[in-house]
């Protein structure tokens, strides 16, 4: 199998005036196509940036980074930007739609930055998205006119809208309700299935490890282990998880 | 490129969208441009207006395109704008034929007029002068055997009549200040005139009594009798061919040859005419044309109290049998049983809002024929006496040949303020040379013994033995009777007092000294190479001269467009300026409050480009709809302006709208000018925010909540 991601011994150091504060330690993960992937862990571990570095919007401080074959740390803003484009699909937490579009152009937003396709094209495109993530009828709405699993659904075509081979959700779930968590979830495994989509995620929530192919648990910035979906349940919540310096 | 149509339609999209979502903040910085933007329309439109006006008021009154004098000049030219009668000292222009050839070498030299100004006091005599001179013309038609008994004695009870004015007056003054003001010479002199007994002196020997009531009396009448005149010495021909906004209003214009005056219009009323009845055109025109009311307005108010407390110059006017006549009608008109003359004047003149229009007709229907309107008249002969450059007092008489005005600058005394003189004359007064005086000079030299002698042989000549020449006294004496001879034969001083009636050769005024000329050009937009042009022919032909443009020659008062413009751009500036900053701001503002969806859409692939360009795609947007809005609705007051017309509130205003009202113009690049600097500003106003999006990381996408 092709590593989709490869993270070979990365650290990140942030600055707080004069502290740095280390984020990532060393951490190293390769990711195969089509996995889906989730990155557990404690608020503080690490997951964000470690989501932030394979979705290529922060560099680390050193070690290497590879997005399907690109070796990142010798790209350009602009080219990262465009592997971005091309290549990365992201669902924030927070939704992230932009308030003064619709559903529908949310949605075509990227393609529309691709400038490869044509309208007539996007449009089947979009459409097609709205039928599988089921909110058709709702897309000439904004984005305030809708529930926050509505606003995932949008975030998830928008991020699938390009066929990208790769999709970060940071904390998909974390601002939805049980159900509608679940129900994300159960969307974003049937696309991951149906498109061979990669998917990575980033959670602290132990009920959602079951969705994943497998688990990469994450402490102190540092990789503790990958495991199963099912030995992660079985060990239980982060803070069941042994500790990252005795590994 | 379909692609990049699309995307640019999501930035618009996203653009127009934002917009309507801080419609508030869109208004505020939608409203400043809008102003601004207003501003700048009407603004230019009125200034290119009142520039375009202006200058035809300067240009086609006296200063042409294009003024050229001698670059050796002291001072600067300035023909225009000047009420002071000392004009520029200027270096002469030897040979204006010459000079008038090396110009019309210049493709855009249409015409070259002569000029030179000058200015000087000129007296005009006081109406006690005017009317002993009738009377000591009677004496002398008498003396001479005429029987004239009748007219005398008409004349006589004329000056009895203005010496009872005088003593009056006089009286007045002693009760108003104190006795001592007035001097006792003058009153001792007043009270002989008064005197019957000096009457009866008059009949046994009137030439010595005129002589006194000239020396004595007449003084005591000073109404204004001097008149301060500038005047340019000019080609009157070629003058109004060049000039074609001069019109002759009265009389005729100077028949070729001749020496003549013309008296600006302007002039002729404002210093000439009776002060009573130019008071009177004063106030009626106010409320004529400018809807003014005396009861409103300070000037008019002060014009009826002057009318009503000056009445001695129409009394010194009256003889027994006018005084009779204007109190019969005054009486009448006013329904008065008052017997004092002066005291239905002062009533009669104390108008108002209600009867100044049929007062204003009666005084010109019933009272103004009986009375001498104008100190001089057409067909007058002036006696202008001023400095020459070298110092000393040349003086030359001209007739009056009529009046002149500028079309459309009828009432401004900018353009109205220069009169015009016949080139010869003018020469004549500045101390340039003409034919007549250097043959003049010529034949002084010859019967004086003048002789040129250098240097060297000066001690030798002049003290040296010459037994031949020193020893004929009797030749001497002969050659003082032959200056006279040729002197006399030459017509002299005795005889030059007559020169307003001789003629010139009218070639005399395409040659000879000059000390500026105005050029009229074919293309008015070439002015600038012509000036260059113009130099470079000088030069050729041997000249050194100066051209400057009629903005330049016009003075201060060619500036003034210059400064109103200055004070626009300026106005227009601080307000783009003030626009600039808030849009700035409020962008800022806009911007900080999007760090998450511009994050968003760098972490889903927008390049930085995409979001300056989102951000100049909607200021660019404000800018144009305010912007038009703006310019159409400036567009609009011009077109409402122009259909009404801007009226001109003052003398300045009139020569600046080159008429009574100025009708604005509008020329597209007046619109085009408001909208380049509205979308310039707009485009500007974003870069910094642009700046700041730019700078937004696509990681702040995950750290922000929506």
């Amino acid at each position: 199998m092709t590593h989709i991601v490869s993270v070979q011994q990365v650290f990140k150091n942030y600055t707080l005036g004069t502290f740095v504060v280390p984020a990532l330690r060393g951490v190293s993960l390769d990711v195969e196509e089509g996995e889906f992937l989730a990155i557990a862990g404690p608020s503080g571990s690490g997951k964000t940036t470690l989501l932030n570095l394979i979705g290529c919007v922060d560099t680390p401080t050193s070690g290497v980074v590879h997005i399907a074959g690109n070796a990142t740390e010798t790209m350009s803003e602009r080219q990262l930007t465009r592997l971005r484009l091309h290549t990365i699909g992201f669902i924030f937490q927070s939704f992230n739609l932009v308030s003064v579009l619709s559903v529908f152009q949310n949605i075509e937003l990227p393609l529309l930055l691709q400038r490869s396709a044509s309208a007539k094209e996007r449009r089947a495109r979009v459409e097609a998205l709205l039928d599988r993530v089921g909110i058709r009828e709702y897309s000439t709405h904004r984005p305030s006119e809708l529930s926050g699993g509505q606003r995932q659904r949008v975030a998830i075509a928008r991020a699938l809208v390009t066929r990208p081979q790769l999709v970060l959700a940071d904390e998909p779930t974390a601002n939805l309700d049980s159900v509608t968590g679940t129900n994300i979830l159960d969307l974003m495994k049937e696309l991951n299935r149906t498109e061979k989509t990669t998917f990575i995620f980033s959670t602290h929530d132990a009920r959602v490890w079951s969705y994943a192919s497998s688990v990469v648990r994450l402490a102190d910035g540092q990789l503790v282990d990958r495991v199963s979906a099912e030995e992660a349940v079985r060990v239980g919540g982060v803070g069941n998880l042994p500790s990252a310096r005795a590994t | 490129m379909r692609g990049y149509l699309d995307t640019l339609k999501v930035i618009v999209l996203i653009a127009f969208r934002n917009l309507f979502a801080s419609w508030l903040k869109t208004l505020i910085v939608g409203g400043i441009i809008l102003f601004g933007s207003m501003l700048v329309v009407v603004g230019t439109a009125l200034v290119d207006s009142v520039d375009a006006s202006m200058s035809r008021s300067i240009i086609g009154s006296v200063a042409g395109h294009i003024q050229v004098y001698n670059a050796k000049s002291a001072d600067e030219l300035v023909v225009m704008g000047g009420f002071q009668l000392d004009a520029a000292d200027l270096a002469q222009i030897d040979d204006f034929k010459g000079m008038r050839e090396a110009l019309l070498t210049v493709p855009n030299v249409k015409a070259v007029v002569p000029m030179g100004l000058s200015g000087a006091m000129v007296p005009s005599g006081n109406i006690v002068d005017v009317v002993l001179e009738k009377l000591r013309n009677l004496i002398r038609r008498q003396q001479a055997g005429e029987d004239v008994s009748a007219a005398i004695e008409s004349q006589k009870e004329h000056v009895r009549q203005i010496v009872g004015v005088l003593a009056t007056d006089m009286a007045n003054v002693g009760k108003l200040l104190t006795d001592k003001a007035v001097s006792p010479e003058e009153l001792a002199a007043i009270r002989r005139a008064s005197d019957p007994g000096f009457w009866s002196e008059f009949d046994k020997d009137p030439l010595a009594t005129l002589e006194f009531l000239e020396n004595r009396i007449a003084p005591l009448a000073s109404d204004a009798d001097m008149l301060f005149l500038r005047y340019m010495g000019t080609d009157l021909a070629a003058f109004a061919q060049a000039f074609d906004r001069m019109k002759i209003v009265d009389g005729t214009t100077v028949p070729p040859g001749k020496r003549g005056f013309l008296f600006s219009k302007w002039v002729y009323e404002e210093q000439v005419k009776l002060k009573t009845a130019h008071r009177l055109d004063q106030i009626r025109d106010a409320i004529l044309k400018r809807g003014k009311t005396i009861a409103g307005d300070l000037d008019l108010q002060r014009w009826v109290k002057q009318n009503a407390t000056e009445v001695k110059e129409i009394m010194l006017q009256l003889d027994r049998q006018q005084t009779a006549m204007f109190r019969g009608k005054l009486q009448k008109e006013l329904a008065s049983h008052e017997d004092d003359v002066s005291k239905l004047l002062a009533e009669f003149f104390r108008v108002d809002d209600g009867n100044i229009m049929e007062r204003y007709k009666f005084f010109y229907d019933e009272l103004a024929p009986s009375l001498t309107l104008y100190r001089v008249r057409v067909g007058d002969t002036l006696t202008i006496k001023a400095f020459t450059r070298s110092g000393y007092v040349q003086s030359v008489n001209v007739r009056v040949y009529g009046t002149f005005a500028f079309e459309g600058l009828e009432d401004s005394p900018m353009a109205g303020v220069l009169n015009l003189m016949d080139l010869v004359s003018f020469r004549e007064l500045y101390g340039f040379s003409t034919p007549e005086r250097e043959r003049e000079i010529q034949a002084l030299k010859a019967v004086a013994g003048f002789k040129d002698i250098d240097r060297d042989s000066a001690e030798a000549e002049l003290f040296g033995a010459r037994p031949a020449e020193a020893a004929q006294p009797e030749k001497a004496a002969t050659a003082t009777s032959d200056a006279d001879a040729i002197l006399r034969g030459l017509g002299g001083r005795g005889k030059r007092v007559k020169l307003e009636d001789e003629t010139y050769d009218p070639a005399q005024l395409g040659q000879g000294v000059v000390l500026n000329a105005a050029v009229i050009v074919k293309n008015p937009r070439l002015i600038r190479q012509t000036m260059k042009d113009i130099e470079a022919a000088g030069t050729k032909s041997g000249f050194t001269l100066r051209a400057i443009d009629w903005q330049k020659a016009s003075g201060l008062v060619g500036q003034f467009v210059t400064m109103i413009r200055a004070v626009l751009y300026i106005s227009v500036l601080i307000i783009f300026a003030v626009a600039l900053v808030i849009i700035n701001n409020a962008l800022v503002m806009a911007t900080l409050e999007r760090i998450a969806e511009f994050g968003t859409l760098r972490a889903v692939g927008a390049q930085r480009r995409f979001l300056l360009g989102m951000l100049v795609v909607e200021t660019l947007a404000v800018g144009a709809l305010f912007g038009g809005i703006g310019s159409a609705l400036g567009v609009g007051v011009v077109a409402i302006m122009r259909f009404v017309g801007l009226p001109a509130s003052g003398d300045t205003l009139y020569f600046l709208f080159s008429g009574p009202r100025l009708h604005p113009g509008l020329s597209p690049i007046n619109v085009a000018i408001a909208l380049t600097i509205v979308l310039l500003v707009s485009g500007a106003s974003s870069l910094y925010p642009g700046f700041l999006a730019m700078r937004v990381s696509p990681r702040q996408a995950m750290q922000s909540d929506e």
